[in-house]
């Protein structure tokens, strides 16, 4: 009897682990779906569907370091002077602390500028935050990657 | 004998800036929480400037990721040999706020830096912008995630 018990309990907990795995794996999974249609919008300056992915309070930093709030940033993506042509993250990982989850990558740029095609690789960290069951980013940031 | 002592102060004060960021529930709030977490990048200034390490291993969570002016991804260890190396070449570190925000038990600092110092015998000034993330583990405030981002 006391083994039968102990091997529910010690099922019980795995169930318990394994179902937490997999709610942080849906999470993780939730976010990395907001950051390509975060990248498929702005590949497509479509300001519109950027919108609802960030925070009324978003604080954004550029790769050239210029500081923009929401508003600006908007603007950015709607009247950008380049012509995207594709735009993905690599090597991401996602870090949950709490109800705040932190995006680490590269961000890949590929386009047309001036008349020139050009590549950028950004490091970037995008931080979201759990809003009544709705991630939200609240601050991004870039850097441009030297080497 | 001064550089000892230097760090024993620097030590103290990250002490203290750790007891204060010990968060009571009376307090947890965001205006307190976010006089911690630049009480804490107070003292991660100066103890860059001095090179303390010990000092800064306080301040930053095991897991800590630093990213570099150059886009460079360095983990906290490599941070830490970082300052080491660097500590006698820097002369100033200087930062400005301009923004903090708290989220719960996640806060983050925006600001400002200009560092001045002599690398290979030149002198350099570098300017950019940053962003720290803190979390609120165990009571105390740590920082988990930086960023430096210089300005073009």
């Amino acid at each position: 009897m006391r083994v039968a018990l102990h091997g529910f309990l010690l099922l019980a907990v795995l169930a318990g682990n394994a179902q937490t795995g997999a709610l942080w794996e849906a999470q993780q999974n939730r976010i990395l779906a907001l950051e390509r249609a975060w990248n498929q919008a702005v590949q497509q300056k479509d300001a519109k569907a950027v919108e609802p992915l960030l925070d009324e309070e978003l604080i954004y930093i550029d790769d050239d370091g210029t500081i923009m709030n929401k508003a600006h940033y908007l603007t950015s993506v709607r009247e950008s002077a380049q012509h995207f042509q594709h735009i993905v993250n690599e090597s991401t990982q996602v870090r949950f602390f709490g109800k705040s989850a932190v995006v680490i990558g590269i961000y890949r740029e590929q386009g047309v500028k001036n008349g020139k095609p050009y590549i950028l690789r950004d490091r970037f960290v995008d931080t979201w935050i759990d809003q009544n069951n709705a991630w939200m980013c609240v601050a991004s940031q870039s850097t441009l990657i030297a080497h | 004998m001064r550089p000892t002592i230097c760090a024993l102060v620097i030590m103290c004060l990250v002490m203290v800036f750790l007891l204060a960021a010990r968060t009571s529930a009376q307090d947890n709030n965001a205006g307190a929480a976010g006089s911690k977490v630049l009480a804490l990048e107070s003292a991660w200034n100066m103890a860059e400037e001095k090179a303390d390490v010990r000092a800064l291993d306080l301040i930053f969570d095991g897991s800590m990721i630093y990213i570099d002016e150059d886009g460079s991804l360095l983990t906290k260890a490599q941070f830490l040999s970082r300052v080491k190396l660097a500590g006698p070449q820097l002369q100033s570190l200087v930062t400005q706020t301009i923004a903090v925000r708290v989220y719960g038990e996640a806060a983050m600092v925006v600001g400002s830096y200009q560092a001045k110092g002599v690398e290979r015998g030149k002198a350099y000034l570098r300017q950019g912008r940053f962003m720290d993330t803190w979390i609120l583990k165990e009571g105390a405030w740590v920082c988990v995630v930086a960023q430096s981002t210089p300005l073009h």
